[in-house]
């Protein structure tokens, strides 16, 4: 029986930025934005959807009078990507 | 990029796009903290160096403490210009530098206390303590980088700090030939890997 993927990660900008912070310690959303070519509203709906789950930590500062929006992997983040990598496998080796 | 369903294949060729392209842009100036403090060091040791050599005055060496001028001076540098993106490799090599500067910081405050408690106190192991320190930071940074030359760069470093050491040993006088052992000592662990750190990462980019 094959796993069934975690909808949450099954979209094409949610994982997109999973993986992003998969790959580094913490990336504000300027860096998001670019890496993902999405648009400013449609991402930070997608970085809420994160948050909510837990996925993903986001930190909201100013430097200098500028507004900046840090994102970091959660742990639960880093499982439920482990998991979503692991089903993929099963589906593609058909196991 | 638009919601869109994905199949499967898909969904592994964006985790691994995305995980390429971070990693990509991960390098652009990563020698020129190395930079900073290779050439400003280098030049502090030299214009110590002639200042004492020409003056004949020992007491020019309190110059060498402008270094914690220029660290603090390069922490505000640091916090103006926020980046984008932190990896992993930038937090280890962070975390290993404050270890460093807090050595730094705690020798002089046990020498400052000493000197306060016996009433004088020669600063002039901070010379080779302060070769030991960096180039220990140097050769952390390399292997977390995996780079040969910046690992291996801090030797020549170590050889000045170890005659050093040795000469108290030897009861020999510290001469200010010493400071200028010590720029050498910076021009070879940090100027010359700052260079090869920033034409690696431009050949990258």
């Amino acid at each position: 029986m094959l796993k069934e993927l975690n909808p949450l990660l099954h979209s094409q900008l949610r994982l997109a930025v999973m993986s992003i912070l998969l790959s580094v310690d913490e990336a504000d959303f300027v860096y998001l934005k670019e890496q993902t070519n999405a648009t400013a509203g449609n991402l930070s709906v997608q970085l809420d959807k994160l948050s909510e789950a837990g996925y993903i930590e986001v930190e909201k500062s100013f430097v200098g009078k500028k507004p900046r929006t840090v994102c970091r992997m959660t742990s639960t983040g880093r499982e439920a990507m482990a998991e979503y990598v692991e089903a993929l496998r099963g589906y593609l080796t058909g196991i | 990029m638009e919601e869109k369903k994905l199949s499967e294949q898909e969904s592994l060729e964006l985790i691994s796009q995305m995980i390429r392209s971070t990693r990509k842009n991960m390098e652009v100036g990563s020698g020129n903290q190395f930079l900073y403090w290779g050439y400003f060091t280098a030049a502090l040791s030299v214009l110590l160096f002639l200042l004492v050599y020409y003056t004949g005055d020992a007491r020019w060496s309190i110059g060498w403490f402008s270094m914690f001028l220029f660290w603090g001076f390069m922490l505000r540098m640091q916090r103006k210009e926020t980046s984008s993106v932190i990896t992993y490799t930038d937090r280890a090599i962070l975390q290993v530098w404050k270890v460093i500067g807090s050595l730094f910081v705690l020798t002089v405050v046990i020498m400052s206390l000493l000197a306060f408690h016996y009433g004088g106190v020669n600063f002039s192991l901070m010379l080779p303590l302060s070769l030991l320190y960096s180039g220990i930071g140097v050769s952390i940074t390399g292997i977390i980088i995996r780079s040969r030359l910046v690992m291996w760069s801090p030797l020549v470093g170590f050889c000045f700090a170890i005659y050093m050491l040795m000469a108290y040993t030897l009861h020999q006088a510290v001469t200010i030939d010493w400071y200028l052992y010590f720029g050498l000592s910076f021009v070879v662990m940090m100027v010359l890997p700052g260079h090869y750190l920033n034409r690696k990462a431009r050949n990258v980019c």
